[in-house]
């Protein structure tokens, strides 16, 4: 097994008698994406910020590419790549000026910035300034950034917030990209669905604290109900029923139910990550 | 792929984006050339002589007072030889430096110096009193007089100082707004004026006379209001600076890019370089530039009004980066600027006032600052003259531009 490329160990942080993050541990492989599951206020942004070097935990040890965090190496800054939650880009300045400075930050000296703009297809808007941008496309902008220094570890708060669904489905195209070529990603999100979709693995976390930790197929296993829903013509209207798969004669009740003439659908009746969540922390996703 | 960057190369690139973030805001470019137009312009207008004509109402009219006095002074025995010197002693003749307003009435002066009455001479100089608040139009052909400070005599004044008399009372009217030196030399005139009427010292109760500080005796060689406000023109291409240069940083917290060239190779100590290179140049370049266009490059020392200016340059720098860190937009932005430039300017308008500059004005951490440029341009001060006013505006400089970086550092690290 390789080493991770994100590794933390008991991390704490608190605002004043505000404990934000408490005993986080968890790590990251490479090309792995982690998604971090919480609603609004639960300890992802502020994880990130101490994991970006933003703020230092008030205890415990977190390491970036086996380097302590709180070392303030620069060869760590120049692996890492960012995107905040608020878009915090250069207006004045056109796309492709954004991604030339701080590509130079990066000491990168041909960086290909307009390759990276195409990837997020923002390229025939390279020289417009961003301030004439719509909210989809600063997003994409936030994401492009991200790229420019070809990072070894990604962290992503909430890429997609607020979006519609093409732009979104569009980021979550190239954040697969980003895995797959070997970046480790830590991916905050309250969106079930784009964690569902994404990551490799899921942890949940809730009043600073990681309730659960596993891949979204493993979660839903432990906790959601292993039945079917299983619809059927009844006269002129629609009759529904729910099979427990694990109960006395399902298996002959569902084969005789997928023989009938009325049979109109058979779904799974697996539970969702909220369904999960809720059932974890007793609160959703959106709060 | 990405590589380490020295340091110098990142606060390059960093001044590389303060210069296109500059040039690309519309109000710092408006006020950069207001700045290095308007100055300029104002500066080719500004007055090149000094009226040394001091204008002052005096009552009653002091040829009717000698003349008055000539009667009660032969009957107490004086000579026509004596009685003569009198009107050698008639303030009135005396043209050249002293411009006397004669009034009948004690009463109508007084109520001219409060502004309660105006005061217009005719073209053939006749004095003609306007009551404003009663409707009175105003003469034709008549130029208004601008007085604020008269001299009352008692009605046998002249008699009763050549009689030796005790307890004679000379009143002196001053507005206001009047500085108080200003009132003290004209006590000090009454004085002088007693004396030359009396031909020796009078026991005339005044006032105790200030004590003032007049400097170099300059008359015929004074100091030109074009020179006089080089030093404050170039404190405005400093204050617009600052203001510039604060929007410059607050934008950049409030719109939250800090964070995200912090997660980089950057350090806070390069951003911080970075802006307080680009602060100190900018206005250094604009402060020069103004200097040449104003002649102030010419002076003797110019390489001491060079090193002040740089000096001023580093402490507005940061002033502003004092201002970008408290300010939450751009009004925050204009009041805050306000707040802490206003105080700064006032030593700058102060050299306007020879002698008005009290303790507190030398108290402003600018004073040492303009009071150095004022002697570099208009007395050939020098590099040991100026010694102390050096130490003095470095010690408020560490003080303020550590101020403006150690809040900018505690406000990007608690965002």
């Amino acid at each position: 097994m390789t080493a991770p490329a994100i590794q933390v160990e008991s991390i704490s942080f608190n605002y004043g008698d505000i404990q934000a993050v408490k005993n986080v541990t968890f790590d990251v492989q490479p090309g792995e994406i982690l998604g971090f599951l919480g609603p609004n206020g639960a300890g992802k942004s502020t994880t990130i910020k101490m994991l970006t070097g933003q703020m230092a935990p008030k205890s415990g040890v977190a390491r970036i590419l086996g380097k302590d965090i709180t070392a303030d190496d620069p060869e760590i800054q120049a692996q890492i790549g960012v995107c905040f939650e608020e878009k915090n880009l250069y207006l004045n300045m056109s796309g492709l000026e954004n991604l030339d400075f701080f590509a130079s930050l990066f000491g990168i000296k041909d960086a290909d910035s307009m390759e990276v703009l195409r990837r997020v297809g923002l390229a025939d808007r390279a020289k417009d300034r961003v301030h004439s941008y719509s909210k989809g496309m600063r997003q994409r902008m936030m994401i492009s950034r991200a790229f420019i220094n070809k990072p070894t570890v990604l962290f992503l708060d909430e890429p997609t917030d607020g979006l519609d669904p093409v732009t979104s489905a569009a980021i979550r195209k190239t954040i697969k990209e980003e895995a797959e070529r070997g970046a480790a990603v830590l991916l905050t999100t309250h969106d079930m669905f784009e964690a569902d979709e994404l990551s490799d693995r899921v942890a949940f976390i809730n009043e600073g604290e990681i309730v659960a930790l596993d891949t979204a197929e493993n979660l839903k296993l432990k906790y959601g109900k292993r039945s079917v829903k299983v619809r059927l013509r009844d006269g002129d209207g629609v009759r529904e029923e729910h099979i427990e798969l694990e109960g006395d004669g399902s298996s002959a009740r569902l084969a005789e139910l997928a023989a009938s003439p009325d049979l109109m659908t058979i779904h799974t009746e697996e539970a969702t990550l909220e369904a999960i969540f809720i059932e974890l922390t007793g609160r959703g996703l959106e709060g | 792929m990405s590589r380490p960057t020295s340091r110098p190369a990142l606060v390059g690139a960093l001044l590389k984006k303060e210069l296109k973030a500059y040039s690309r805001d519309k109000i710092y470019l408006f006020l950069t050339l207001l700045v290095l137009i308007a100055i300029p312009v104002a500066y080719t207008f500004l007055p090149t002589t000094v009226s040394e004509t001091i204008t002052l109402a005096v009552s009653p009219p002091v040829t009717s007072m000698i003349d008055d006095a000539k009667d009660s002074l032969r009957a107490m025995g004086a000579t026509d030889e004596q009685l003569a010197e009198l009107d050698n002693a008639d303030l009135s003749q005396q043209q050249e430096g002293l411009q006397l307003i004669e009034f009948d009435n004690e009463a109508d002066m007084q109520r001219v110096i409060e502004g309660t009455l105006e005061a217009w001479r005719t073209d053939d100089g006749e004095l003609t009193l306007r009551d404003k608040e009663a409707g009175e139009d105003e003469p034709e052909g008549a130029e208004k007089l601008g007085l604020d400070i008269g001299i009352a005599f008692p009605k046998d004044f002249i008699t009763d100082v050549a009689a030796g008399k005790s307890g004679v009372t000379v009143t002196v009217y001053s507005d206001a707004n009047v500085p108080e030196e200003i009132q003290g030399a004209m006590t000090s005139f009454v004085r002088e004026a007693a004396y030359q009427l009396a031909g020796r010292q009078l026991p005339v109760n005044m006032a105790d006379e200030q004590s003032i500080i007049l400097g170099t005796d300059r008359v015929g060689d004074q100091v030109t209001l074009k020179d006089k406000l080089r030093p404050m023109l170039l404190f405005m291409v400093l204050l617009m600076e600052t203001f510039s240069m604060a929007s410059l940083v607050s934008t950049e917290v409030l719109q939250r890019t800090v964070t995200a060239v912090l997660v980089t190779p950057v350090k806070i100590g390069d951003f911080l370089l970075a802006k307080t290179i680009f602060g100190t140049f900018m206005s250094l370049g604009q402060g020069l530039l103004v200097l040449f266009l104003v002649g102030g490059l010419t002076v003797q020392n110019w390489s001491l009004v060079l090193t002040v200016l740089f000096m001023g340059s580093v402490m507005f720098t940061g002033l502003a980066l004092y201002v970008g860190a408290s300010g939450k937009d751009f009004m925050g932005q204009l009041f805050y600027t306000m707040l802490f430039t206003i105080p700064l300017l006032i030593p700058a308008f102060s050299v306007m006032f020879p002698g008005s500059a009290a303790v507190w004005v030398r108290a402003i951490p600018t004073y040492p600052i303009i009071d150095t440029l004022v002697g570099a341009f208009n007395y050939g001060a020098t590099w040991s003259s100026s010694a102390g006013s050096l130490a003095y505006a470095a010690a408020w400089l560490v003080l303020l531009f550590g101020a403006g970086l150690f809040a900018l550092k505690r406000k990007v690290e608690t965002l």
